[in-house]
């Protein structure tokens, strides 16, 4: 059989190495192509079956390996049927009609949304589906009565993808609703200034030639018919903040803005009704549209980064297993109350805060400390929920309820610290406070003067010093400057969710790193191996790999690919917090640490070992151990260049800590702090210093709140990336030394436009004053100073 | 040149269409998934189904 097929070492499924000893074809368009596991030859197969394999053609990434659902699975999804459960994720639009958004692991390319619709469509009873490659979310509206929602999430997982019940966060909502509105509102000012410019052009011609009054007046009220829903409509957000920071007495940009749009409207329009003086229906046009277009990319650039940080509900299960009068029943997980006991089976993530009652498990408690390592516990131990239990089922006594568990604390605790986190007043603010407070009373004593000079004149003056003062540049400076910088740094894996951070990251002097995950891999690598009998050190590799390839455990991770030679061994057994054993050639076999192994003399190393015995005779010593990543060195030489103070703070308490900061030569270090222990540290350091931390854990996301700008990695969690201000793409923590160059740029550009912007009205506003500025003078100053700023800011995207 | 008159509000007439198929096409999530639309149109939408083409050979 092997002979008639191409043998390729690649699965044509997942992209992932063939095994070199099993066998999985599925016959596609004729040919015979090789899987690599039985999950992604079925997911193949069913989308052979389906007739999609048009999805093979036009991918452009591979697709994630498959698991086969086993039955247990199967069993979790029907769960999802429950009206309990469903209730906090499943929207009714109508008598019979269910929405529900989900989001989905595994999707590469635009292919995978085609496989995903085409084969959701097959379904009967389902009414809507959209699936958006970008967000890795799809959207369902099905009819409950024809269709369930495990029948829905069972065919995803048959085309290789997860899914998973999913909550739009409210800040995330409410950015998708303005993103539209901004749009709605630019694509009108848009397409009515292409309208309104092509007449102002004819009108423009009238300055070197004369066109006859009765097409001069038609063109007008043409323009003002065309203006008014921009003004209306359109420019509504300006006035809208106008009106907020009137109320809040504070001096914004909008305020300059809404004057002159509402000035130049009003006399516009006076102006057509009377046919005297001037019209500039084009200028409110295209300036409501450049700013407009400014505040929507801005408003995107923000939305993108908050989206990427999205399923916080996946932090606890929405189920639990009750076991009441010896029987055993889903509910969900909201509903437990104190003293009910529940089982949680080996893998399942803890749903509550309690005790253990009965068994023994590793419990993975990274959420708490950062840590991957798994925590040893037995009975009277307590869990908290959102941790993992990893190796043995427990039945748990429930002590504090979903609301009032740990997790709840820290979320909480992030929240309250994003309210207080202290607001650094950006140049703009300040700059167009003063500009505005003195434009306004400009504008006032020219309009009293001329009353007194010349009163037919005073108001045409006025609003020619308005006009040509030109917030529009000044408007302009920073959120172009700020748009494009975020643009720039969005292509080289920066995402920025506040603006102000671009500002801010100057101001910084002190950098808090946490550990595990931020400064180090977050996961145990091979660092040495010691062989101790006639084998090399491949074939102990060979035989541990082997071992480990039935464990759970983060150690397992570290064989994972180190394997060359398929070893054949026997009766594998999984002790859990023990180790494994297996008979080999006929002799046992053991892998675990020093005790299970019957090791008298133990290795003696800071980082984790384990051994490796055949027959109680020891073979090899591996050293595990969490290795510094690349960039942390350089970031850190960075920081001591640029007299940045360096703080490592992290919830482990082992003597690694130590060894990083020194390693590192960072200038301090503090372990074994809780999350709110690093909130508080956080406050103590900010009394004197602005902070930017460093962090990717549940543990970290308080202070990440906290801190004046706040970087997470996106391998990070979902609640540190949804606290964080910036998220880096890819592990390189380089990207920081970058971040703050643009930053630097960015400040330095948007001086430049500031000092371009008050020049410019330095020299035109007396001349306005003096009312020597002819309106299509005005008009063109404003343009041309306008379009200054923005290819200034332009340079930034270089 | 009356006959601006007339074309004018046709014109009119054309851009609030077109405005008003604007606001639809944002209204129904048009512009919600850029980077997927232009893909679309190189799946083929009916290929026959091979539903009798039970092929796992390795059985």
């Amino acid at each position: 059989m092997k002979g008639e097929v191409n043998n390729t070492t690649h699965c044509f499924h997942c992209g992932e190495l063939n095994p070199s000893e099993r066998f999985f074809y599925v016959m596609i368009k004729d040919e015979k192509k090789q899987m690599c596991c039985p999950g992604c030859a079925a997911v193949a197969q069913t989308i052979v079956d389906s007739g999609l394999t048009s999805y093979y053609d036009h991918r452009s990434e591979s697709a994630s390996k498959a698991s086969p659902l086993i039955p247990e699975q199967l069993t979790q999804l029907a769960h999802y049927d429950l009206e309990q459960i469903q209730e906090d994720f499943v929207k009714q639009t109508n008598e019979n009609l269910h929405e529900i958004t989900l989001t989905i692991e595994g999707i590469t390319c635009a292919a995978c949304a085609w496989l995903i619709e085409k084969q959701l469509r097959q379904l009967p009873g389902l009414q809507f589906i959209n699936v958006n490659a970008t967000l890795h979310r799809v959207v369902i509206r099905w009819q409950k009565d024809q269709l369930k929602l495990s029948v829905i999430l069972t065919e995803i997982h048959k085309v290789g993808y997860k899914a998973y019940p999913f909550q739009i966060d409210q800040q995330e909502a409410f950015y998708k609703q303005q993103a539209k509105s901004y749009l709605r509102r630019l694509g009108l000012a848009g397409i009515v200034s292409m309208q309104v410019m092509m007449f102002a052009i004819a009108l423009y011609a009238n300055f070197f030639s004369t066109m006859e009054a009765e097409f001069i007046h038609y063109f007008r009220w043409v323009s003002f018919i065309l203006a008014t829903p921009v003004l209306l409509y359109s420019a509504q957000p300006f006035y809208i903040n106008a009106w907020r920071n009137l109320r809040h007495r504070t001096l914004g940009m909008d305020i300059p803005v809404s004057i002159a749009l509402l000035g130049a409207y009003c006399a516009s329009a006076y102006a057509t009704i009377t046919s005297t003086g001037e019209v500039y229906f084009e200028a409110i046009s295209m300036f409501t549209f450049l700013l407009l277009l400014g505040r929507l990319l801005e408003l995107r650039a923000r939305r993108k980064a908050s989206e990427s940080s999205s399923n916080l509900l996946r932090l606890l299960p929405a189920m639990a297993t009750l076991i009441a009068v010896n029987k055993e029943s889903i509910v969900a997980a909201k509903t437990l109350r104190k003293g009910q006991i529940i089982l949680v089976k080996a893998g399942e993530t803890i749903p509550i805060d309690g005790t253990i009652l009965t068994g023994i498990s590793n419990i993975e408690e990274s959420m708490l400390t950062g840590e991957h390592l798994p925590v040893h516990k037995a009975e009277n131990n307590s869990v908290f929920a959102g941790t993992v239990n990893l190796t043995s089922p427990l039945t748990i006594r429930v002590e504090k309820t979903v609301q009032h568990s740990l997790i709840a604390d820290i979320i909480h605790l992030q929240n309250s610290a994003q309210q207080n986190k202290p607001q650094i007043e950006v140049i703009a603010d300040r700059v167009s406070r003063y500009f505005v407070g003195t434009l306004l009373i400009v504008a006032l004593c020219t309009y009293i003067s001329w009353h007194f000079i010349d009163p037919t004149q005073a108001f045409w003056i006025t609003l020619s010093v308005l006009v040509a003062t030109c917030p529009c540049a000044l408007s302009l400076a920073t959120p172009t400057a700020l748009t494009c910088a975020t643009a720039s740094l969005n292509k080289q894996g920066i995402l920025i969710k506040q603006h102000h951070v671009l500002e801010t990251l100057n101001k910084i002097d002190h950098i808090v790193f946490d550990k595990t995950g931020t400064l180090t891999h977050g996961n145990f690598v091979l660092l040495n191996s010691i062989t101790h009998a006639n084998f090399n050190k491949q074939q102990c590799i060979d035989l541990a790999s082997q071992l480990e390839k039935v464990s759970e455990h983060p150690i397992a991770m570290a064989f994972n690919k180190q394997q060359k030679h398929h070893v054949i061994i026997t009766d594998v057994l999984n002790i859990p917090g023990q180790g494994l054993q297996a008979i080999y050639q006929g002799e046992q076999l053991k892998l675990g640490h020093a005790q299970f192994c019957n090791i008298s003399n133990v290795l003696d190393s800071k980082e984790l070992v384990i051994y490796l015995t055949l027959s109680e005779q020891l073979i090899a010593s591996f050293e595990l151990g969490d290795t510094l990543r690349k960039s942390a060195q350089e970031i850190s030489q960075y920081c001591h260049q640029q007299h940045i103070e360096t703080t490592l703070l992290t919830g482990d308490i082992s003597v690694k800590s130590e060894q990083v900061a020194t390693q590192l030569q960072l200038t301090n270090m503090i372990k074994g702090v809780t999350p709110a222990g690093k909130l508080r540290h956080l406050r103590t350091l900010q009394a004197s210093q602005k902070i930017l931390m460093v962090g990717d854990g549940i543990n970290d996301a308080p202070i990440l709140a906290g801190a004046n700008v706040s970087v997470t990695l996106s391998s990070g969690t979902d609640i540190a990336k949804n606290s964080a201000d910036v998220i880096l793409l890819g592990e390189d923590l380089n990207k920081i030394a970058t971040l703050r160059h643009t930053a630097k740029k960015t400040t330095t550009i948007i001086k430049q436009n500031l000092a371009w912007a008050i020049a410019y009205n330095l020299i035109i506003v007396p001349l306005a004053i003096t009312g020597h500025v002819a309106p299509y003078i005005a008009v063109l100053g404003m343009s041309f100073s306008s379009l200054a700023v923005v290819s200034n800011s332009l340079r930034l995207l270089k | 040149m009356e006959i601006i008159y007339v074309l004018i509000p046709i014109a009119m007439v054309f851009v609030t269409i077109a405005i008003a198929v604007f606001f639809w096409a944002v209204k129904s999530d048009q512009y919600e998934d850029l980077d997927r639309e232009g893909i679309n149109i190189l799946f083929d939408d009916d290929l026959e189904k091979k539903t009798e083409h039970k092929s796992n050979d390795d059985k």
